[in-house]
């Protein structure tokens, strides 16, 4: 049974709402004037071109990119390592295995944000890449781990039974066999991680220094200080990055969903 | 005997090391912290605790936060259900433009979605600019800088959790059951409310339970929309460790906001299932 039109005009009403702040935000960074309005006032790049060539915010960009990679890849690993683990322990470990790939989700960012101050500061881990990957890996891990785990729930045990009774040693057959098998939904996982790092801002904040700053970080002081059609252009290229990210997530849908077939006719 | 390779004794040992090797991750890159945060707000007795306790501002913020998730919660949940029933009972056109603009949303930057509302709420935003335009009010309203700004945000930052949980319910009810009650003579408005939304509703349970919990431990929207004036307990924490350079302080306030969400979330999962809650349980039906 199909829905009234009501409900369908209702439904379109509220789409509309939720992807004005978007559109807001993407159309003011064309701006010719040197006030975020809408609708803009004439059409320029000026605040793009402004920002790409500001040394500032470049830094910025590389650092969220070098931080967001890192994160994704301890995410990958470890997420991975536990999706395998709840899979395939029994009882009590596999639960706990569960419970402390869920943790991540379910800590505050708040709370997480001041114990990783408080311990990464000591280990000189503040204002650099490599903390700020840390804590964001682990805050991303829970989309691997949901993402491996779904798939393997699908996933023929006798392929790599198979490669065991070739006689191909534990790692060996996790190496070229589970791993290369895991790959999509590893890699959408590691996607996911990425975005959430590039638009982390309470934990960056309190693991960044003036010298050291990320993308959402320096946005995020850059709008408490007030309103400037350069966030605007930043925010533009943001969500750009992202949206291709989202494009490529939903693309390795597709792959998956073929492997998988190919992999059951085995 | 496949069962025998993968899953038990030597075959069980090694994945179990496998997966130890991601939670030694987990172990010291978070819990550790999360310990240490502990351990701080411990370090003079209870007496941070008794100083967050005393403190009206932080008093006042738990109020603040509890309101504003209660909102949030409603708000998403009455704009949420009927956008999650078009998506699941519509045309195959309709569902995709749906599907289409929650995406766009949902994957737009957090920061972005704030900043966009503050853009828009502003005294010379859209909102006023319009409102003023067409003869409504002649001096700009105070949009920005309310506990109503935050509410917006939020809900419009949240509502995704909402739509996805219910939609998920949603697609599991078969189309059939209202198809029959309508065979049996009851109306289009009787067969949802007696047939569909009854069915609907633990869906609808775990995504405001999500959003509820979710709401809680905010920052940047409520700092950003709401200023410094209405603070959620975020920025009660953040202002102690922060401004005031009170770890102690701001750590047994951090502890009583993480007892908050685990004590929630440990009530929904013997009601809900923690999996259903955390939306683990939707990814595992829509295959």
């Amino acid at each position: 049974m199909k829905t009234g039109l009501t409900v369908r005009i209702v439904g379109i009403v509220i789409a509309v709402l939720l992807v004005v702040p978007t559109i807001v935000i993407c159309a003011t960074a064309f701006t010719s004037g040197s006030a975020v309005s809408f609708p803009p006032q004439g059409f320029s790049l000026r605040w793009i071109e402004d920002v790409l060539g500001d040394r500032r915010w470049t830094r910025a960009f590389g650092n969220s990119f070098a931080v967001g990679l890192l994160a994704a890849l301890f995410s990958m690993v470890a997420g991975a390592a536990l999706a395998l683990g709840a899979a395939r322990a029994r009882g009590a470990i596999a639960s706990v295995f569960t419970a402390i790939s869920v943790l991540p989700m379910i800590v505050p960012l708040v709370v997480g944000a001041i114990g990783f101050y408080l311990v990464y500061a000591r280990l000189g881990l503040t204002g650099n890449v490599l903390g700020l990957a840390l804590a964001h890996g682990v805050l991303g891990l829970p989309y691997v781990f949901v993402n491996v785990l779904a798939l393997l729930r699908t996933l023929d045990p006798r392929i790599e039974e198979a490669a065991r009774v070739h006689g191909a040693g534990h790692l060996t057959t996790l190496a070229t066999v589970t791993l290369p098998l895991l790959a999509p939904a590893t890699v959408v996982g590691g996607l996911l991680a990425f975005v959430s790092s590039w638009d982390e801002v309470v934990v960056a904040t309190f693991l960044s220094d003036a010298r050291f700053q990320t993308l959402p970080v320096l946005m995020y002081s850059q709008i408490r200080s007030g309103v400037e059609p350069s966030v605007s252009a930043v925010s533009l290229i943001v969500t750009v990055v992202t949206f291709a990210i989202a494009l490529a997530v939903f693309a390795v849908g597709p792959i998956r969903a073929r492997l998988a077939r190919r992999s059951s006719r085995l | 005997m496949g069962r025998v390779l993968t899953n038990q004794g030597g075959g069980r040992r090694w994945w179990i090391s496998v997966g130890l090797l991601g939670l030694l991750f987990v172990l010291l890159a978070l819990v550790v912290p999360l310990a240490v945060v502990v351990q701080r707000s411990l370090d003079a007795g209870f007496d941070n605790f008794a100083d967050a306790l005393a403190s009206a501002s932080f008093i006042r913020s738990l109020g603040n936060t509890a309101v504003l998730a209660v909102g949030v919660t409603l708000c998403s949940a009455v704009i949420g259900y009927p956008y999650a029933y078009a998506m699941a009972r519509s045309g195959r056109v309709v569902s995709r433009i749906l599907l289409t603009a929650l995406m766009l949303s949902f994957w737009t930057s957090l920061l972005v979605r704030s900043y966009a509302w503050q853009v828009i709420l502003n005294d010379t935003g859209l909102v006023n600019e319009a409102l003023q335009f067409l003869g409504v009010i002649d001096e700009p309203l105070q949009l920005i800088r309310t506990p109503a700004a935050t509410l917006i945000g939020m809900t419009h930052i949240l509502v995704p959790f909402t739509i996805l949980a219910i939609f998920a319910q949603l697609r599991g009810i078969s189309p059939d059951l209202a198809i029959a009650a309508r065979g049996l003579g009851a109306t289009r408005t009787r067969a949802f409310w007696s047939v569909t939304f009854p069915l609907s509703l633990p869906g609808l349970a775990a995504g405001s339970l999500l959003v509820f919990v979710l709401t809680l431990g905010y920052y940047v929207t409520p700092q950003l929309l709401g200023g410094a004036g209405n603070p959620v307990i975020g920025q009660s924490i953040v202002e102690q460790t922060n401004a005031l350079l009170n770890t102690g302080v701001g750590s047994a306030m951090a502890v009583i906001l993480l007892l908050i969400v685990v004590v929630i979330l440990g009530v929904a999962a013997r009601f809900l299932g923690l999996g259903r809650v955390l939306g683990l349980a939707t990814e595992r039906s829509d295959r």
